[in-house]
């Protein structure tokens, strides 16, 4: 099998599983289906490319910073419109809608912000593409390697030691998951639910911006890169059963994984099918739900 | 002067009445029955389908022009011949744009069937999540899939109402706003109807109104059916208008998310409400949309279409936090004018006596 599909479709799926994880921790911890995520990503996207762009070096440098700044964004939208909203027990769907309001709004200040670069520096900047100026690393039996090639899948699975390691070690992490649990309960034995909820909107938009910054090196792309790619991530998260945070990991991966490569398998028999490869993980998405309403979560669970 | 005011006369007629209908077919949906329609665009898309796909190629076939592939290869040359056909016989024009219509309704309640039955048992997110993605599948389909409605170069569709020269965009016009209308008529009557309130009983409470012998799976399904028919009457409406099909028109902004700020905005479940929001911030997209230029000087060379994306952004955020019932709250509806349940009562009651 090609080499590179297979390098392509590794790192494709790792930086899919960031973002799917942050749309499931958020949806466990305060049961938010994030529809901001879209935005967060193109967020991530942009200020790693803005920042590249403004001081220079390697991109790689601005992939934290980026999801920083994403992070506050999370913070901001709990706190200034979702924290009332949650403790007045408003329904999945109001929560939802709300997300929406927030995404256009994140999605109006990025274009906004995308044209000032545009219109005073005059920054070729409305669709960005620095996929040419990834460094090369060498080369495995003439395949190319380029960094993000090594990065993205470094990154997925330092996050996933890092949640993990958080989320089972510190009293912080042991915290969260008891607020995931029973929320009463933990604020019953002092747990400050509230921070705890700051804390997973904060982790919950970091993830989306690495997933975007990672997206800089990977893909081109314009302000709508993540409404673009948004259906991917639902439906890796909803294929990884929405309730765990590995199962979203999971989830985007296998997402990720049979998008490429099986739409590199399908065009040796059908060809023209990468035009509809987005078809893929929407098929997987339904098949999920009507077969195994739990998703990939569930089967983890089972052992 | 006069022009710049019929421009704008047009386009926000041409706004209120599509996402008038579009909103009133989402609130039977998300307002009467609690199902969380993120895949409204679908339901349009196939009403388009029907017209430029299924209606256009009638018109060719009518007209001696192919309908194979060439139908797409050549579809200016053939759309040509077809108008130029119609316009020498306008009852078979009239014929076709009502047949057009009936077309795109049947089609919609069909979509509408399809994409609930394989999600009915699923609820709030994961219901939303599953049908935005039905729907998206179907739109990037129809996007790379040329044989139907021509990809990504999209299809035109005839001009039905050609024959009436400088009458047709007027005439059309007066269409939509019929349709708009009677898509309020359909709505107010379906929310004082028996099937309105077992939607309004499912809503509250699901367990409820299985308890009382609703067979509730099949209410939902009625309901997105009704719903996605009304969608793609505006998706049809859409199409004739502009003159062509084509599938990323159909975006997820304009034709799911827009109708929900707007049902949000009004009051969820309240038609008066849904349509006084629509008649509002439609208004104020067209402006926004034509003088955008004129808007962009002000604004340090900001487009404006990026503020209409804060604009309504905000707007949900608002009514979400400060006024979740929307401008109107909705009313109880009473099914019969009083003095008709009056009368009935005291019937009854001589009934009785009479005993």
């Amino acid at each position: 099998m090609s080499m590179v599909i297979l390098l392509s479709a590794i790192t494709y799926a790792s930086i899919l599983a960031i973002g799917c994880a942050s749309i499931t921790l958020l949806y466990t911890s305060t049961r938010v289906f994030n529809f901001a995520h879209a935005s967060m990503v193109s967020w991530g996207f942009y200020l790693t490319f803005i920042f590249y762009n403004l001081f220079g070096g390697s991109p790689y440098i601005y992939m934290v910073p980026a999801s920083i700044v994403v992070g506050l964004f999370g913070v901001i939208t709990y706190l200034l419109v979702l924290r009332k909203l949650i403790r007045s027990k408003a329904s999945e769907i109001t929560l939802m809608m709300v997300t929406l309001g927030v995404d256009f709004v994140f999605f109006g200040f990025l274009n906004i912000l995308i044209d000032y670069f545009w219109y005073n520096y005059r920054w070729s900047i409305k669709t960005v593409n620095i996929v040419p100026r990834d460094p090369l690393l060498g080369a495995v039996s003439g395949v190319p390697i380029t960094a993000v090639n090594v990065v993205a899948p470094l990154s997925a699975i330092a996050m996933l030691m890092a949640l993990h390691i958080f989320l089972s070690r510190t009293s912080l992490g042991m915290a969260m998951r008891a607020s995931i649990e029973n929320p009463v309960l933990a604020a019953i034995t002092g747990i400050n639910v509230d921070r705890i909820y700051v804390l997973a909107w904060f982790i919950g938009g970091f993830l989306a911006g690495l997933s975007g910054s990672l997206l800089t090196m990977y893909t081109q792309g314009y302000s709508a890169i993540g409404f673009d790619y948004s259906v991917l991530y639902f439906a890796g998260s909803i294929v990884g059963g929405l309730y765990s945070i590995l199962g979203g990991l999971l989830g985007g991966v296998l997402v990720g994984f049979s998008e490429r490569l099986l739409t590199y398998y399908l065009s040796f028999y059908i060809p023209g099918i990468y035009a509809f490869r987005f078809a893929i993980p929407l098929a997987m998405l339904i098949a999920t739900l009507i077969i195994y309403p739990k998703g990939l979560a569930g089967l983890v669970e089972r052992k | 002067m006069m022009e710049q005011a019929l421009f704008i006369l047009i386009n926000v007629v041409f706004n209120v009445s599509i996402w008038l209908i579009l909103s009133l077919s989402l609130n039977i949906e998300v307002g009467f029955a609690n199902i969380s329609q993120f895949g409204r665009l679908a339901a349009a898309l196939v009403g388009s389908l029907a017209v430029g796909g299924i209606i256009g190629r009638v018109a060719a076939l009518l007209a001696g022009q192919p309908i194979d592939e060439r139908f797409v290869e050549d579809n200016a040359y053939v759309i040509t011949a077809v108008n130029s056909y119609l316009s020498q016989h306008p009852l078979i024009s009239v014929l076709l744009l009502v047949l057009a219509l009936v077309t795109a309704v049947l089609l919609g309640a069909l979509i509408g069937v399809a994409m609930i039955l394989p999600a009915v048992r699923l609820s709030e997110a994961y219901l939303g999540i599953t049908l935005l993605s039905i729907a998206e599948v179907l739109r990037t389909f129809l996007y790379n899939y040329d044989p139907i409605i021509g990809g990504t170069r999209g299809v035109s569709v005839p001009a039905f109402l050609q024959f009436l020269n400088d009458y047709s965009t007027p005439i059309t016009l007066a269409l939509m706003v019929l349709m708009a209308i009677t898509s309020f008529a359909v709505a107010e009557a379906i929310s004082r109807s028996p099937l309105g309130r077992a939607m309004r009983a499912i809503r509250d409470s699901e367990v409820a109104a299985e308890v009382y012998g609703r067979d509730v799976m099949k209410i939902k399904i009625y309901t997105v059916m009704i719903g996605s028919a009304m969608a793609a009457l505006a998706g049809a409406l859409y199409t004739i208008f502009t003159g062509s099909s084509y599938a990323n028109d159909y975006s997820r902004f304009t034709w799911t998310f827009l109708p929900w700020a707007y049902i949000m905005l009004g009051g969820v479940g309240n038609n008066v409400g849904v349509s006084l929001a629509v008649i509002v911030m439609s208004i104020l997209r067209s402006f926004i949309q034509i003088y955008k230029h004129e808007l962009a000087s002000y604004l340090l060379n900001i487009d404006p279409s990026w503020l209409e994306y804060i604009i309504i952004g905000l707007i949900i955020i608002l009514i979400t936090l400060f006024r979740p019932q929307g401008m109107i709250p909705e009313k109880p509806v009473f099914t019969l004018p009083r003095g008709r349940i009056e009368e009935i009562r005291k019937r009854v009651l001589e009934e009785k006596e009479s005993f």
